[in-house]
């Protein structure tokens, strides 16, 4: 169901968490919240959610299926919250976690036993945790409990899964079997969600569509591939990847420019072949890694990272301390000073 | 190296045996010794005086008044003890601060002060004095006593739970509610089991405090024999009237009653464990 939150605001005692943000989520999307800390990503999450309330306005709404759900408590929203610390019931067992949902249920709308045990052993083989069932969540390890926080929020039939920071506790390599099994199971269930993350690799890779805040703004809404190349705001290019930062002039009247170019848009050269090659000397390579890393620092000691192929690095015969020129490719990012 | 380690577990070895044997014998000494005692002291005069004094009315009273007394209280700082403990840890209010302190000040003020204002709130001139003129008899009376109890008694739980309460933080609170869990069931199926050892050790402690309660309860209760002695106040007028053998069959009826509240926990522990057993077993079979 699509999600529609209009001008959301909120404010706590010291600081503004969220200024007028208007949310979209289409139907069926998988959409990533990215922003730093404190850019009030999660706040809006639980706003969706019913565990925070709004400022209040009477502009507000947060439309889900066409009804505006704000009113309503948060047990009747049939929202699907995943926790970023998992939030599991410590003394109850993975089966019986998952049931919760089934079981608090009035007794008009709760499904019989047989019916329960059906459906969790459902979501126990989608989250393949079958094995688990009888085990507490101290018993598991956190990729597992994060399965069976998603298998939890799924069994009450959400209409839309909200997940808080799901991968931000786990190491890296979990993270990344959890990211493309998490789309996967997207691909196979195709409810609505909203992911958090202030990790703009797992947005990039995970989400339909991103949207990117700061300081409780929405600084940009677009697909991967349109907030990576088209990036609308200063923050956006920073947020998104490391990036070199040059100072130039911009236009005919010559006006201060601050120019981005990512590391991967550089390229190194013994010999200037332009007049814009900045002279730069080499300070460490980093060749551990699908590229070549290689920092360097310019004249004014302003620092430049670079990255090239294995290949490229091989024929330039790199090593610390030598004096080269750096090249830009490609300048894609450009971005007037005001 | 051989010769260095073994030394270092030699020390070792000594060092543990030190701290065993002084562990035992401040046990022993402080402990084991007055509660063995206390049992040879009451039967010094036989068995048949033994039952005598126990059975004697006025200590029948004295036992009626401790079990009522340590009820009443039982159930108040059940109710108490958890609201508090649960609006403390789970929630932020103004005035939250100064709540944890107020409980805290049963510990911090001598029993016999507590006793003494009550005195000056319920007695004859006390601000609700004018209630005895409408024939409710608080001081020097069943009332008195029960209120003494609980406010010497009333830290016992929350102290236990709010630390254990804030470490477990209102985040399965939160998933419960998500999950379209009303607040009863919330209670019943979340925070209870998981505050459920804490809950028993402080009521443990609580009941224990509740039926040896000395100096409170005695200055509010007046010594009215038959009527207003619970077990200790009734050991120590024993004890003052040289009848030392009485008076200790009736404080081993206290330590027997301490034995009592021990295996009652010791019952529902094993009686949580029983409950959790199947799952255990269902997990093994699983697994094999």
């Amino acid at each position: 169901m699509a999600i529609d939150a209009r001008h959301v605001s909120k404010s706590f005692a010291n600081y503004v968490a969220l200024r007028d943000v208007d949310l979209h989520v289409e139907e069926g999307q998988l959409v990533a919240l990215l922003g730093p800390s404190g850019s009030g990503k999660t706040t809006l999450l639980r706003i969706i959610a019913g565990l925070d309330g709004p400022d209040p306005n009477p502009d507000t709404a947060v439309i889900v299926d066409g009804q505006d759900i704000l009113d309503r408590r948060p047990s009747e929203r049939r929202v699907g919250f995943v926790f970023q610390h998992y939030a599991l019931f410590r003394h109850m067992t993975v089966f019986e976690n998952i049931a919760f949902g089934l079981r608090v249920r009035p007794r008009k709308l709760r499904p019989s036993e047989p019916e329960i045990r059906r459906r969790v052993d459902e979501l126990l083989e989608l989250t393949q945790l079958g094995r688990w069932r009888f085990h507490y969540p101290s018993q598991l390890s956190g990729g597992q409990r994060q399965r069976v926080a998603l298998a939890r929020a799924l069994a009450i039939e959400p209409s839309v899964l909200l997940l808080d920071e799901p991968f931000g506790a786990l190491d890296a390599k979990v993270r990344q079997e959890l990211r493309r099994w998490l789309r996967a199971l997207h691909a196979k269930i195709p409810v609505t969600s909203v992911l958090v993350t202030h990790d703009q690799e797992e947005a990039l890779e995970v989400a339909d569509r991103i949207v990117i805040m700061n300081q409780g703004r929405i600084e940009q809404t677009g697909t991967p591939d349109e907030v990576f190349h088209n990036p609308a705001s200063e923050f956006v290019v920073t947020f998104l990847g490391h990036v070199n930062l040059f100072h130039g002039r911009h236009g005919a009247n010559g006006q201060a420019a601050r120019v981005f170019v990512r590391p991967h848009e550089l390229d190194i050269e013994r010999v200037p072949t332009s007049s814009e090659s900045v002279f730069a000397s080499v300070l460490r390579i980093q060749s551990a890694g699908p590229l070549v890393r290689v920092e360097l620092a310019t004249e004014q000691n302003d620092p430049i990272t670079v990255e090239m192929t294995h290949d490229r690095h091989r024929d330039l015969t790199l090593k610390a301390g030598d004096r080269v020129y750096v090249k830009v490719r490609d300048v894609r990012v450009f971005v007037a000073a005001n | 190296m051989a010769i260095s380690s073994r030394h270092r577990h030699t020390e070792e070895t000594w060092m543990r045996n030190l701290f065993i044997g002084v562990s035992i014998a401040f046990i022993g000494l402080l402990i084991l010794l007055p509660v063995i005692s206390v049992f040879t002291e009451a039967f010094r005069k036989g068995i048949s005086f033994y039952l005598t004094s126990i059975s004697d009315p006025l200590a029948m009273s004295a036992l009626r008044l401790t079990l009522i007394t340590a009820g009443v209280t039982l159930v108040a700082n059940l109710i108490f003890g958890l609201a508090a403990s649960w609006l403390i840890a789970k929630f932020n209010f103004p005035g939250r601060n100064l709540l944890l302190s107020l409980i805290d000040l049963p510990f911090a003020v001598s029993p016999v002060i507590s006793g003494l204002v009550f005195v000056l709130l319920f007695g004859a001139r006390g601000w609700f004095g004018a209630l005895s003129n409408h024939g409710i008899q608080i001081i020097f009376a069943t009332p008195g006593v029960i209120l003494a109890t609980i406010f010497v008694t009333f830290p016992f739980i929350a102290r236990e739970l709010i630390p254990l309460m804030q470490e477990q933080g209102a985040d399965e609170e939160e998933a419960a509610v998500q999950l379209g869990a009303n607040g009863w069931q919330i209670f019943r199926r979340v925070t209870l089991p998981n505050i459920r050892w804490a809950l028993i050790y402080g009521v443990v402690l609580a009941n224990a405090r509740a039926m040896g309660e000395f100096g409170a309860v005695s200055v509010v209760s007046g010594h009215i024999r038959g009527r207003t002695n619970t077990l200790p106040l009734h050991v120590e007028i024993l004890y003052n009237e040289y009848n030392f053998s009485a008076a200790f069959a009736v404080a081993s009826l206290l330590a027997l009653l301490a034995l009592v509240t021990l295996v009652a926990k010791a019952a529902l522990e094993s009686r949580i464990r029983v409950e959790e057993r199947p799952t255990l077993m269902e997990m093994e079979q699983v697994e094999s």
